[in-house]
């Protein structure tokens, strides 16, 4: 079994030194000798015990002891503990591929792909907004209403949920890469505005009073607060100037969003939005899958149309 | 003699590359070279790479006049009556091959041997076996593994072409009675090669006064570069001998039909020679005797004595040979049962820098046939120290604590 691991940890270091490579030769031979159960002939696993105890014994000779003992059992440790650490760089490798992190979907842990965890950051429903908590039940559509909220693409075969605020960063950072999927792959795009602040709370009656002026201005009108200074999208000659550049009567809209009809109507909404149990902007729903937080373009491509998306 | 002076000379043992300092106890293989060998080497190709004995311009005359130089040293360190009986091989195992290519043999010759000679003075007999029908007999050591000379007495009385024996064995560093081995062979009418490869470099030799017929020796274990040995032959026989490889330089003339062989040494050196070695050799005797063979013989004898002694606190550790280390030459051969060999060699390498030897040292036949998968082999020489020694056997016990 160390030949095993030699030839492991040799052609690894063979990629930098000829040396390496000329012992991992030797180890492949004694690997393959094993592997058709003959004996290894080159003496390449005693040259190396020794070479190992000759360092060790220098250290400490009571460790020489037990190395020189138990080698043949040390040996399979290290190859198990090799297999068990390759299996998990290789679902690492694959998770981070497909979900933006090496711990799997909207996992948190330490990745080496993504030590900052950028995929997995969210804006919180904090103190000023209405307060939202990870509950026990799984972020989810099951049960939610989404009767009235924005659609694009209505009949789209696939279908994309976005929960997002125009005032939080993160969602900035998803929101075009999850329209320009939407558009690119026709698929249905709903979008649920979840003011995580209570500053931008207005604009949730001011988006629902566009959207049902006119649909299609209203993605014009969304682009552009995602895309604007988040101090901009607070300020109302701000709001009247954008709903008059998407083609909108901004004193109608403004009036709209300021009726107590709007207020209960926005409010039932994002009762609808808080049922789905999401703690944080941006929250996807793509297909059956939550994206928690911004994603890499590929991962939200790979939940709508699969791992092999790009030949698509 | 001044070792540290003298061990001022040998860059290696002043060079350690980031790692512990190098102990060296490999010389019974070969030996490390003094700057003044590495020096003339170098200034043959700097100063005169050209050839000897056959270009007229002066850098070929120099080369001869070197060439010739080395020869007669080298005559002289062995003692021999001219230096025409000087031949110069690639080594030890060349030098063989050439006596056994050289003469006339039938079916029936018998070539005496001991029963722990090196493959260069076993295999060359065994294909003349193969190739003529010759007969070797082996004469069986005692059981300490030094001579047998009643055995070999009786040997003799067979009636033998010719006895081949290693004078020093490079197995234990036991040496046989040589001047009484010539002696009974010659009052059998047996002719007698000694392969000096592990006695030139160690002690004084008198070829004259040994009455040997031919003695082999090679140069890289006496401090010269490797690529270089010589043969000793009487020069009436290397007169009566057929050249062995023959070509340039070993002819006075040819016609498309023959050819005029030079006399000896020339016929026997076919090609060109090693010149930067042949000049390497001359330093490297020039070395050795301005130290002095006794002097080194009484150095390492003093070493093998200190070594064998304080190899005895090394558990179950055995060594091959006479308990006497005084028979022992500069070398310790030694084996632990069930450890090994390979491993306790690679040990002493990694943990405390010392080069030795390990495995059956080209004696496959005496190790085969006792059973002895091989043995670890500590050679000393003169530029080898007590503390080195010391490091050894310390090295051994922590090994042995390990094992």
């Amino acid at each position: 079994m160390f030949c095993v691991i030699s030839f492991i940890v040799l052609s690894i270091l063979g990629v930098f030194s000829a040396e390496n490579r000329s012992l991992a030769r030797e180890a492949l031979d004694c690997v393959l000798r094993r592997v058709t159960l003959r004996p290894c002939n080159t003496g390449f696993d005693e040259k190396m015990k020794a070479r190992i105890l000759g360092f060790v014994i220098t250290k400490t000779e009571t460790g020489a002891r037990i190395l020189n003992r138990f080698f043949e059992p040390l040996s399979w440790i290290f190859v198990l503990l090799f297999l068990g650490s390759a299996f998990f760089a290789v679902r690492g490798v694959y998770l981070f591929y497909v979900t933006g992190s090496c711990n799997g979907l909207n996992q948190s842990g330490f990745c080496v792909f993504d030590p900052t965890g950028q995929s997995n950051q969210i804006s919180n429903v904090g103190e000023s907004c209405p307060v939202v908590l990870p509950g026990e039940d799984p972020v989810s559509l099951k049960g939610v209403n989404l009767d009235g909220f924005p659609v694009l693409n209505a009949e789209g075969e696939k279908s994309i949920v976005f929960i997002g605020s125009y005032g939080c960063e993160y969602s900035r950072k998803a929101y075009p890469v999850v329209r320009q999927l939407a558009e690119k792959s026709a698929a249905r795009f709903t979008f649920l505005y979840y003011p995580v602040k209570e500053s931008s709370d207005y604009l949730a009656k001011v988006g629902y009073c566009a959207y049902r002026q006119d649909a299609e201005k209203y993605w014009s009108l969304v682009d552009t607060f995602f895309t604007a200074e988040r101090s901009q999208i607070e300020d109302e000659s701000f709001i009247r100037q954008t709903l008059s550049e998407a083609g909108y009567n901004a004193d109608t809209i403004l009036f709209c969003a300021s009726d107590p009809q709007t207020e209960w109507v926005v409010k039932k909404q994002l009762s609808e939005v808080v049922k789905t149990g999401f703690f944080g902007t941006p929250t996807v729903f793509i297909q059956n899958e939550v994206l928690i937080g911004p994603k890499p373009p590929r991962v939200y491509a790979i939940a709508l149309n699969g791992l092999l998306y790009w030949a698509r | 003699m001044n070792i540290q002076k003298i061990r001022q000379d040998f860059p290696l043992l002043g060079w350690s590359n980031g790692r512990k300092p190098i102990i060296y106890f490999d010389n019974a293989c070969q030996s490390l070279r003094p700057q003044a060998v590495i020096e003339a080497v170098q200034r043959y190709y700097e100063e005169t790479p050209a050839c000897a004995g056959r270009s007229m311009h002066r850098l070929a005359s120099e080369v001869s006049r070197q060439v010739d130089e080395a020869r007669q040293q080298v005559a002289r360190f062995l003692h021999a009556g001219r230096k025409e009986e000087i031949v110069f091989t690639r080594n030890t195992t060349e030098a063989i091959n050439l006596v056994a290519n050289a003469l006339d043999w039938k079916a029936g010759d018998v070539v005496l041997l001991t029963d722990k000679e090196h493959n260069s003075n076993l295999i060359p007999w065994q294909m003349l076996a193969r190739r003529f029908g010759v007969c070797l007999k082996f004469v069986p050591s005692n059981p300490d593994n030094t001579f047998n000379l009643a055995a070999y007495q009786q040997a003799l009385q067979g009636g033998v072409r010719l006895v081949a024996m290693g004078y020093t064995s490079n197995l234990d560093g036991v040496s046989i009675p040589a001047e009484e081995v010539v002696r009974l062979a010659h009052k059998q009418g047996a002719l007698v090669l000694l392969d000096a490869a592990q006695t030139a470099p160690h002690q004084r030799l008198d070829v004259r006064r040994l009455d040997a017929d031919w003695v082999a020796f090679s140069g890289h274990k006496m401090l010269a570069p490797s690529g270089i040995g010589v043969l000793y032959g009487k020069y009436r026989l290397l007169e009566t001998m057929q050249p062995f490889l023959v070509g340039g330089d070993t002819v006075a003339s040819s016609t498309y039909e023959d050819c005029q062989f030079l006399p000896p040494p020339e016929k026997f050196e076919a090609g060109l020679q090693n010149y930067a070695g042949i000049i390497g050799l001359g330093a490297a005797i020039r070395y050795l005797q301005q130290i002095g063979l006794e002097n080194i013989e009484k150095h390492e004898t003093a070493l093998n004595q200190y070594l064998s002694e304080a190899l005895k606190s090394v558990p179950g550790l055995q060594i091959i040979g006479p308990a006497d280390a005084r028979l022992r030459s500069g070398i310790v051969s030694f084996f632990i049962p069930g450890v090994d060999h390979h491993r306790i060699a690679l040990m002493l390498d990694q943990m405390a820098g010392i080069a030795v030897r390990s495995g059956q040292h080209c004696v496959h036949s005496w190790f085969n046939s006792r059973g002895i998968p091989g043995s670890v082999r500590a050679s000393v020489y003169f530029y080898n120290t007590e503390e080195e020694a010391r490091q050894l056997v310390d090295a051994l016990i922590k090994i042995r604590k390990v094992l």
